[in-house]
């Protein structure tokens, strides 16, 4: 009979809730939208930001070194220079003068001094290239570094000719390779049983971090549908005739947390798939590629994480939001917590809670957010089973949560508001 | 408490005592009220008229005293006691997305689970929505929401209504069919009802037996008839303002 009553208890909630589109489009349509047009808006505004780069070649000269039998000229770095920084859709201009620095109009000035060619030929000098960079623009330092690295990509080129060459000349049994880098590392990811693992899975280690970011968002609006079921119902006067059934009050309470918990659940896939879209994209739209390997196992551990998160939340903010005068200290509740779970979460995304010392970890263990952070990480490095204790420690203590939670019930607080 | 031979007594108050913080809303009332009566529960605001009809719908606990419901202590199994009440508060509001048939088979459901149908059939017509049942409850008007609540509390037939106000913020016309509807049920069914109101004609014409209520006390209980002989009055209204007045009560407005 509880079951059944459950049940009719339950569909009235999510009929309410199916119906209240406000709701929904904020907590499921909004991340969606939301964060792919963030990762669009950023792009379109980062590109949209013109920046204005001068180059002078003071230099312009062509020199050969006989001894290696290379041309080297000014200009070739000039002409990478003016190709790749407008590949990226910089305003590109060549000056005469360097002067051109106090234009107030220019943004980076890239300045090749005199004598750049022949220090670029010799053996026994280095040729250098002046940067002026107009400082706090953020857009200048993109194009800075996009510039630095056209610069190093032709000085790696020029250093490997000039060995190429010497080796040529002198006949020496060697290859430029061996020369320029005498030293190289092999890096192969491995599992935690030492299986040779791809880069994919340091992907699936950031999109775990992603995940557990996540959860900081879905708390809130668990905890508002919470409070509108409970004190919202109360000031719309309609508990009063809820409370007059023939029911226990608890399975009252359940049915709207689990109602509560089925929106925070949508809520954090929604934000899960607004997050991976926006990485996606923006990184996309920079001119890279990201493929994120979606594993299925960790979407279904993540959406029990995030279940239990919601109702462990929930359970914790309920005695207080039932003996609250209105909505509004109610809320004041439920934000407390929610700063709580982001703080938790936010650290989750930046730290490796399964590397922390025991004792420490013995101490975040009294917060029921850790669980829910150690149980995706160490499923996300290969300690499935501590994963599954994580899981089910979290598990048992939504249950004892919820248990003592729903015995601090009491009809009457949530029926008459609390006097002032 | 023995209860035997009492089977034609639906419900028993005794001794109800309530305190908010330092404030005493309801100072000992006890009353009964048998089968196939409709009892009302008369007083000025603040009389403590809408605390001890939430003590005996279980929704609150009294500090002091008995209830009991179809002779079930109500304040030791609320829960079985509720069974046989059905209950309209004075302020209840309808949930605005759901239709008027949703309200229905929702309560329904959950108290008379074996008779959904033959509830909402005669919830239907209790609430006399017609077609407009089937249309969202927030965008019914004030009296249609009152005559859908008064319906939920009403069509599973329940043993005991108790209904706070019932005709509380309607006009002429909505308050006429809500009176005529509880008495046409009362006579249909044989159930017992407990009412509160302000208005003496709808008490006149609804209740069996009153009862005027002051400071949290009954001051007078009886036959319409006996109290209008008891106070020399020659309505309800006058019998109301000597009765309080004689109990202490004094209007502190203009």
């Amino acid at each position: 009979m509880k079951g059944y009553n459950f049940k009719v208890l339950l569909w009235k909630e999510l009929l309410d809730l199916s119906r209240d589109y406000k709701t929904l489009a904020t907590s499921l349509l909004l991340p969606l939208i939301f964060f792919p047009l963030l990762g669009f808006l950023s792009l379109a505004l980062v590109t949209q930001q013109p920046v204005n780069i001068a180059i002078v070649d003071m230099d312009r000269v062509e020199l050969q070194n006989r001894l290696l039998n290379l041309t080297f000229s000014s200009t070739d770095l000039v002409d990478k220079l003016i190709d790749g920084l407008k590949k990226y859709g910089f305003n590109v201009y060549i000056a005469n003068d360097s002067d051109v620095v106090y234009n107030s109009s220019i943004d980076l000035v890239i300045i090749i001094p005199k004598g750049f060619t022949f220090n670029l030929s010799s053996l026994n000098s280095t040729a250098h290239v002046e940067i002026y960079r107009r400082a706090n623009v953020q857009a200048c330092a993109r194009a800075e570094a996009i510039a630095r690295s056209i610069i190093n990509g032709y000085s790696n080129a020029i250093s490997k000719e000039k060995v190429e060459a010497i080796i040529r000349v002198t006949g020496l049994n060697a290859t430029s390779t061996a020369i320029l880098y005498p030293i190289s590392t092999k890096l192969q990811l491995v599992t935690i049983g030492g299986q040779e693992v791809s880069a994919e899975v340091e992907l699936k280690g950031l999109f775990a971090r992603v995940l557990v970011l996540a959860l900081s968002v879905v708390i809130t609006p668990a905890t508002s549908f919470i409070i509108d079921g409970i004190i919202g119902e109360r000031e719309r006067k309609t508990i009063e005739m809820i409370l007059s059934l023939p029911l226990p009050v608890s399975l009252i309470i359940y049915s709207k947390l689990v109602a509560a918990t089925m929106l925070g659940l949508l809520t954090a896939i929604a934000d899960a798939l607004g997050f991976v879209s926006y990485v996606v994209l923006t990184t996309m739209a920079l001119g890279g590629s990201l493929s994120l390997p979606i594993d299925p196992i960790l979407l279904l551990l993540h959406s029990i994480v995030a279940f239990f998160t919601i109702l462990v939340t929930i359970c914790i903010a309920l005695p207080f939001i039932t003996r609250t005068r209105g909505i509004r200290s109610a809320s004041n509740i439920a934000s407390g917590i929610a700063i709580i779970g982001t703080i938790v979460f936010f650290t989750g995304f930046i730290v490796d809670y399964s590397r922390l010392p025991t004792t420490i970890k013995s101490v975040l263990y009294i917060i029921p957010y850790t669980h829910s952070i150690l149980s995706i990480q160490y499923y996300v490095v290969g300690y499935t089973f501590q994963a599954l204790i994580h899981l089910m420690v979290l598990v048992i203590l939504s249950f004892v949560l919820l248990l003592f939670s729903t015995k601090m019930l009491n009809t009457e607080k949530m029926l008459l508001a609390p006097p002032t | 408490m023995v209860l035997n031979g009492m089977n034609n007594i639906v419900v028993i108050a005794k001794d109800l005592i309530k305190k908010y913080g330092t404030r005493i809303a309801v100072a000992g009332i006890s009353f009964t009220v048998s089968r196939g009566e409709i009892f009302g529960l008369i007083g000025p605001n603040g009389a403590g008229k809408t605390t001890t009809l939430r003590m005996t719908a279980t929704l609150i606990k009294p500090d002091n005293g008995e209830i009991f419901i179809k002779n079930i202590n109500a304040l030791k199994d609320p829960v079985n006691a509720r069974k046989y009440i059905g209950y309209l508060p004075e302020e209840a509001e309808v949930y605005p997305r759901l239709t008027g048939y949703e309200h229905l088979l929702f309560y329904a459901k959950l108290r008379k689970p074996d008779h959904v149908d033959e509830a909402v059939e005669f919830g239907v017509k209790l609430s006399g929505l017609g077609k407009r049942i089937y249309d969202k409850a927030g965008d019914y008007s004030k009296g249609m929401k009152r005559r859908l609540l008064l319906a939920i509390a009403l069509m599973t037939r329940p043993d005991l209504a108790i209904l706070d106000e019932p005709t509380s913020g309607l006009d002429v016309y909505a308050s006429v069919r809500v009176r005529n509807l509880i008495r046409e049920y009362v006579r249909e069914t044989g159930s017992s009802v407990i009412l509160s109101s302000h208005n003496m004609l709808e008490v006149e014409y609804l209740c069996d037996r009153i009862a005027f209520i002051s400071r949290g006390k009954i001051v007078s209980v009886g036959y319409p008839k006996e109290i209008l002989e008891k106070y020399s009055a020659s309505n309800l209204e006058e019998a109301f303002v000597k009765a309080v007045e004689e109990a202490g009560y004094k209007y502190e407005g203009l």
